[in-house]
């Protein structure tokens, strides 16, 4: 039945998906199988975007099951449990740029995959990355920017992050559509991702191989 | 040769290749947008709130480079206008930001999902009563002596700035030969609804809450639509009008959304102006290959079809000979590449589509502060070098 549950979601059926965690729940099934049975559809859903398959409305609806199902889960875990995370990873889009579609879609798979997100919003300056990386060591650092102006933040916002002390501690990623491995390259980070998919590939590399 | 007729040449060049046609060269119209300002030397809170020098900013660019048409001003408002009537949803340099940032759109859902029947029963009286005084501090309490105040500023600023804009068209054509790209401005339905009032988050989860709301919105949306398009454009049939077009991009809708809630509403937009002469520059924004089999429904060169992200080959075999193409050198290449990498781009892209006519070098998006000049000296040079039939 926990087969099933990963396929409603990926599937994007509301009801049934969240009768059969229900049913799973009340039939004793732990809570934290369960989790890990969204993580599964999540990446089931991250791929089918990838492929084309699904689009942007598809995701925000996939995002509302999620979250039902979790808060469901969670509310039935023993006090005191608290979920491991893979990894912490500090994201924003840069100073000057508004543009925050594609970052929240990172975040959202970032979270679904078991990361722990500080996602610090948009018009990111240098120095808020700088206080949320010193404040929470994350092992990753995301850096979104859809228009090219937001290049020189990006490089800015890694100089910042060279200065503070903080470069060696961090992996830096960037993303958003105008960006390449040349712009990740000019402004100092460590990768490029191409999409949400990517970027979850390289963190959990990174968290692995550190 | 004189300003009149190196005039009426760079405007037939345009006008051939918008009606499909083959003219001498491939015609140059570049979105120089905010780079016009960074060239000229002139801050971004200048160009914002200093009409005169919004416009300066033009001259310098019309001095020193060969193009055939200009989109107009660096900026796209002036911010003393929105000033005028306290707009909460634009942020200024000046105002909240430093004086060399980029305007700021602050997305909100300022359209509440229960406002739907109000706004489909009579959108402008929505909008006049509602919907202007949520989001303008000085239309706070409509009928009062402060809202009444700020209708006659933003009217007359309003005035103010069409009028510094008609004059500086006549004058970019008197003293620099130059043609305008557009005249007039439209937008798809479904962008005036998903942009300013339902915002990302509101209008995608319309479409599976309220699909009847949002597909009746959009049908409302098409006559104003048209009429904005036609009122914007002063009656003018010789230049198409802008439509910057944002949620129908891969990947916002699924193909059957795309269908449903989309294109049927855009389609009556553009066809809407079509019968009455008006074309429109499609502008497309990001990728709309999986579209484009649709978009070729549209009658015959209704539309110019830019080319941003959208797969070039796939929109010349779908749209080709039937509709005249423009794009796409990437911003990327022209803020950061070196001007031997934009000749090389130049010379495939005009060697791959332009060959037959009906093809207008463009950059892939609007331009901004960050782009070198050397480099689009060189899109220029060659576009003139592998340009000319
Ligand atoms: C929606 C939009 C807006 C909305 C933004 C709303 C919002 N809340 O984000 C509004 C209307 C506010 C807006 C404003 C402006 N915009 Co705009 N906008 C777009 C548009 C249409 C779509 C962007 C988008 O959301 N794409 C969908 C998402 C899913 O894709 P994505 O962001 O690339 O993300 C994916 C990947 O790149 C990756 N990714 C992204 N970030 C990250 C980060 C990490 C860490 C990782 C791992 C991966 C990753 O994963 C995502 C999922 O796969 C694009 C055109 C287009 N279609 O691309 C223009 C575009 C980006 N805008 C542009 C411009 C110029 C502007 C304005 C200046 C206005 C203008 N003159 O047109 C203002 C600037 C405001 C500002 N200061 O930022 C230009 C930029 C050109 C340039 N030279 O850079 C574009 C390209 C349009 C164009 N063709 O001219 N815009």
């Amino acid at each position: 039945m926990s087969e099933k549950l990963v396929n409603l979601i990926a599937d994007l059926q509301e009801e049934e998906a969240l009768a059969t965690a229900r049913q799973l729940i009340e039939g004793g099934t732990d809570p934290m199988a369960i989790l890990e049975r969204c993580r599964e559809a999540t990446e089931i859903v991250g791929k089918r975007f990838e492929q084309g398959q699904y689009f942007i409305p598809d995701l925000l609806m996939s995002g509302e099951i999620l979250q039902e199902i979790s808060e469901l889960a969670k509310s039935r875990m023993k006090k005191g449990i608290t979920t491991g995370y893979a990894g912490k990873v500090v994201m924003g889009t840069v100073e000057g740029d508004l543009h925050d579609i594609g970052k929240n879609i990172v975040a959202f798979f970032m979270e679904a995959n078991d990361f722990q997100v500080f996602d610090l919003g948009v018009d990111v300056t240098p120095e808020k990355f700088v206080e949320k990386i010193r404040e929470v060591q994350p092992d990753v650092v995301g850096m979104s920017g859809l228009l090219t102006v937001a290049f020189k933040a990006m490089k800015e916002t890694v100089d910042a992050i060279k200065e503070a002390g903080l470069r060696e501690q961090v992996k830096i990623m960037i993303g958003g559509a105008p960006t390449n491995e040349q712009v990740a390259n000019s402004v100092g980070a460590d990768a490029y991702a191409k999409d949400a998919q990517h970027g979850i590939e390289l963190a959990k590399h990174w968290v692995t191989s550190c | 040769m004189g300003k009149e007729e190196l005039f009426q040449e760079r405007f037939n060049r345009y006008t051939t290749a918008l009606k499909g046609g083959k003219p001498d060269k491939v015609p140059i119209r570049l979105q120089l947008s905010e780079f016009m300002a960074a060239y000229a030397g002139i801050t971004l809170q200048d160009i914002y709130y200093d009409l005169d020098k919004n416009i300066a900013a033009v001259d310098k660019i019309l001095a020193d480079f060969d193009m055939d048409v200009i989109g107009g001003t660096p900026s796209l408002w002036w911010a003393g206008q929105h000033d005028a009537v306290g707009a909460k949803y634009l942020k200024f340099a000046g105002r909240e930001l430093e004086e060399n940032r980029q305007f700021q759109y602050v997305e909100d859902e300022y359209m509440l999902a229960d406002d739907y029947d109000a706004f489909i029963a009579d959108p402008t009286k929505w909008i006049l009563e509602s919907y202007l005084p949520r989001i303008h501090e000085e239309f706070a309490e409509p009928g009062s002596y402060r809202a009444n105040l700020a209708l006659i500023k933003g009217t007359a600023a309003m005035m103010m700035s069409t009028g510094a804009s008609q004059q500086a068209g006549a004058h970019w054509a008197k003293d620099f030969g130059m043609p305008l790209s557009i005249a007039g401005f439209s937008k798809a339905p479904f962008d005036t609804l998903g942009d300013t009032l339902r915002g990302l988050k509101g209008i995608m989860m319309d479409l599976r809450k309220r699909p009847d709301k949002v597909l009746a919105a959009t049908e409302v949306l098409v006559a104003h639509n048209i009429f904005y398009g036609m009122a914007t454009s002063g009656g003018d049939t010789s230049l198409p009008a802008f439509m910057p077009l944002h949620r129908g991009s891969y990947p916002f809708l699924n193909p059957k959304q795309w269908d449903t809630f989309y294109w049927p509403s855009l389609k009556a937009v553009i066809e809407g102006m079509w019968k009455l002469g008006k074309q429109t520059l499609f502008y497309a924004e990001g990728n709309w290959t999986p579209y484009l089999e649709k978009i070729a429904e549209l009658p015959d060169h209704s539309i110019v079809f830019h080319v941003d992200q959208t797969d070039m080959a796939k929109a010349k075999a779908v749209l080709g000979g039937r509709f005249c193409l423009s794009g796409n050198v990437p911003n990327t290449l022209l803020a950061y590449g070196k001007p031997g990498e934009v000749k090389e781009y130049v010379k495939r892209l005009l060697n791959d589509y332009a060959a037959d006519g009906a093809f207008i070098i463009d950059s892939a998006g609007v331009m901004q502060a960050d782009v070198k000049a050397e480099n689009i000296a060189a899109l220029i040079e060659a576009a003139r070098e592998f340009g000319t039939y």
